[in-house]
């Protein structure tokens, strides 16, 4: 046999005990068998709602008629020119921003003293961490009464400082900054407990060597902290600004969007369509939109992320 | 082997399939055997809810041939988006309890059950005892859709402590001038300009805004739109309204949007609006004298009734026909006499209104009786409110005139070109 026809020999055999290999056949079986649960629910509850929705935003359907109306573009025609949609845009946006970036900022101070060797830290962590276990309903409730212009805690602070009292969550202006101090306070304890981590997983040698070079404590940081604590920081900043483009609950029980839309975001005006104003087809067409922002903005931090994070 | 097995398990699956669709059919034709078991969907919490609990249960223990089963569903906006689901996925209760604009929301794609049959079938009076006011908003393009069960009024909640100190009588105002007078004399201002007691709230938020707001048109004479939905928010009384209650934040400074009845119980504002249904609950926590009111009247007393009614999605001729006994049941006498009493709702008839127990009862708790005072001047809501995004877009307009500030013949105009548009686009 030439070795070209031995090769291919090989080749066949190999190949025919891939394909009929009564153990290689039980394998493949058993591998469906027990991935099939998992296939089918991601299936049924992830990836068959988002295919369907795509096709219900060419549609105008109220979800109750039997009836669906094809309607091209005219969903997306709608949204784009609609004053509404932009302002919700840019609340969300506003939002995710100044959360995630004063959420990080205040979680990486406090973790950096968390870090030192304080009487009771533990406690403090645990007090810090505890809004992350707390439900969101509870804090929004919590928070609805500090805000409170007359009795609010507040105001009590406020008051010995001549402030006048501020209507935080009926006011046009203060509304959207409201809900933004409770998603900061809210997400801060988790952020610090993954700064910490990230803290721990830096060689303390790196230190010592920095100590003998005789570094100060802002170079120490700057140029040996921040940098190593570099894929913590991405991490959260791309968690981060997923978790605030999809804010819903504590929008929906602190200021319903209000007053006059200038606290609603895409998640809690995509709500109002599908479910208060039955226009499901618009409400699907918002769906894709958010999708398509939140996929923008990790593709942009990703790309950039090459420029200062350091594994 | 596996093969064969694999055919086995799918005749199976076949047979249960075409079972289920023989049973479902031969279901249709004739009364099944035992008693008939029927899902009721209910809404409210507390003393509303664990009533109409008692009520399913005494159904359950007068009828050994129908099963009724009342399942919790949330709030009516709740209710709303859980039958929406419902219906999208086909499984739906056979009674839901709405709130009443809502019906026309589901009447209109008919998936709701023509009640008119089921009306021929009892005495020629069977309507006749109902309140007609409270009657009509069951109706849909002359078609009766749904019975009233648990109904209240927009009501107006005074604090009587307040009255006194600051001179006046003892009694609401009667009409929005006295209202707007009261609440100057209302308003306390400290040495440091502060405000530390103010004379109205005004509430702007989506469930309830848009019903004081109907009441106070109605006073006026006007009304927010007909039942063709032309919308009447330009003219006089709209107009009159709205400006009235602008100039009443703006230029008196004596008066809030106040959105919760904390403002009325922490004695920060001394008058609010709320739903005869909130009577026990402000009445027992208040530390104060609260006096439960008629909205301001102007021209007439008239005012837009709010509240649930009973309707019947089921798709099955013989569970209709259980459903529609309970139906009679629970807005009978009886049944209406027992709620009106627990729950402070009012009565749905005249039988109801003059049965011995609640009769008894008015007589000892003389507050409750305003919601029955009320009774001969009430009126369906306005058509709009029946637009899924009604109420959302009349809240807009009160926070455009109570937090914004625009001018009101703006706000008007902006509303009523809304308010068209989604009828237009969305409704007709």
């Amino acid at each position: 046999m030439s070795k070209r026809q031995l090769d291919s020999v090989k080749r066949l055999s190999l190949g025919e005990r891939r394909l009929m290999s009564p153990r290689a056949k039980r394998d493949m079986w058993a591998f469906i068998g027990f991935t099939a649960p998992n296939f089918i629910l991601l299936g049924i509850f992830v990836f068959w709602p988002i295919v369907y929705s795509l096709f219900l935003s060419f549609f105008k359907w109220n979800m109750i008629a039997p009836k669906k109306t094809f309607i091209g573009f005219q969903n997306y025609h709608t949204m784009f020119t609609d004053p509404v949609f932009w302002q919700v845009t840019k609340n969300t946006l506003i939002l995710a921003f100044f959360t995630v970036v004063v959420k990080l900022a205040i979680a990486l101070g406090l973790a950096l003293a968390m870090n030192k060797h304080i009487r009771g830290r533990s406690v403090y962590r645990a007090i810090i961490f505890s809004p992350t276990f707390t439900t969101s309903v509870a804090i929004a409730m919590v928070w609805s009464w500090i805000f409170e212009p007359t009795f609010g805690l507040l105001r009590v602070f406020m008051k010995p400082f001549g402030i006048p009292p501020i209507d935080w969550l009926e006011s046009v202006t203060h509304s959207l900054p409201a809900v933004i101090i409770v998603l900061i306070w809210s997400g801060i304890g988790y952020d610090m407990v993954l700064f910490l981590a990230g803290l721990k997983n830096i060689s303390l040698e790196i230190y010592d060597a920095a100590l003998v070079d005789g570094v100060s404590p802002w170079q120490n940081f700057w140029y040996i902290t921040f940098p190593l604590l570099s894929p913590t920081t991405f991490f959260l900043t791309i968690t981060g600004f997923i978790g605030a483009l999809k804010a819903f609950d504590i929008v929906a029980i602190m200021t319903d969007g209000g007053p006059l839309n200038s606290s609603n975001v895409i998640v809690h005006f995509l709500y109002q369509n599908a479910f208060q104003w039955f226009k499901t087809g618009y409400a699907s067409a918002l769906a894709l939109i958010l999708f398509i922002i939140i996929m923008a903005i990790t593709l942009v931090q990703n790309r950039l992320s090459s420029r200062w994070v350091h594994y | 082997m596996k093969k064969r097995s694999l055919i086995w398990i799918l005749l199976l699956v076949a047979m249960l399939v075409s079972t289920g669709s023989l049973w479902a059919a031969a279901q249709a034709e004739q009364k099944p055997e035992g008693p008939i078991k029927i899902v009721y969907w209910r809404s409210l919490t507390g003393v509303a809810g664990d009533s109409q609990d008692e009520i399913v249960r005494r159904f359950n223990e007068s009828r050994s041939d129908i099963i009724v089963e009342a399942q919790f569903q949330g709030a009516y906006a709740e209710i709303l988006q859980k039958l929406q689901a419902a219906l999208a996925a086909g499984e739906v209760p056979d009674l839901v309890l709405l709130d009443s604009p809502h019906l026309q929301i589901f009447a209109k794609d008919g998936v709701l059950v023509n009640l008119d049959d089921f009306v021929k079938k009892e005495k020629a009076d069977f309507l006749k005892d109902y309140i007609p006011g409270l009657l009509a908003d069951g109706y849909y393009q002359g078609s009766l859709y749904a019975l009233p069960v648990l109904r209240s009024t927009p009501l107006l909640y005074v604090n009587g402590d307040m009255l006194e100190a600051a001179g006046l009588p003892r009694r609401a105002p009667a009409t929005w001038d006295e209202f707007r007078e009261y609440s100057k004399k209302l308003t306390i201002t400290n040495a440091a300009g502060e405000q530390i007691q103010v004379g109205a709230g005004f509430t702007t938020t989506v469930t309830s805004g848009h019903w004081y707001f109907q009441g106070a048109v109605y006073a006026y004479g006007g009304l927010v739109s007909d039942e063709n939905f032309g919308v009447h928010l330009t003219e006089e009384p709209a107009v009159a309204v709205a400006t009235l209650w602008q100039d009443m934040v703006f230029k008196d400074k004596t008066a809030i949007p106040s959105n919760s009845h904390n403002d009325f119980l922490n004695k920060k504002v001394a008058m609010v609006f709320g739903s005869t249904g909130s009577m026990g609950n402000l009445v027992s926590r208040a530390d104060f004298q609260v006096i439960p009111a008629f909205l301001p009247g102007q021209k007439q007393n008239l005012v837009p009734v709010g509240g649930s009614v009973l309707a019947m999605p089921s798709s099955d001729k013989w569970r209709q026909w259980a459903a529609w006994e309970f139906m009679k049941f629970m807005t009978g006498t009886e049944s209406q006499a027992y709620l009106a009493e627990k729950t402070g709702y009012m009565p749905n008839s005249t039988s109801a209104r003059n049965h011995p127990d609640l009769v008894a009862y008015y007589a000892k708790n003389p507050h409750w009786k305003v919601a029955l005072d009320q009774l001969q001047y009430v009126r369906p809501q306005a058509s709009v409110i029946s637009l899924p995004k009604g109420t959302e877009i009349i809240r807009q307009m009160l926070e455009k005139l109570l937090i914004a500030q625009i001018d009101p013949k703006q706000v008007m105009e902006e509303t009523k070109a809304e308010l068209e548009k989604e009828y237009n686009e969305n409704f007709k």
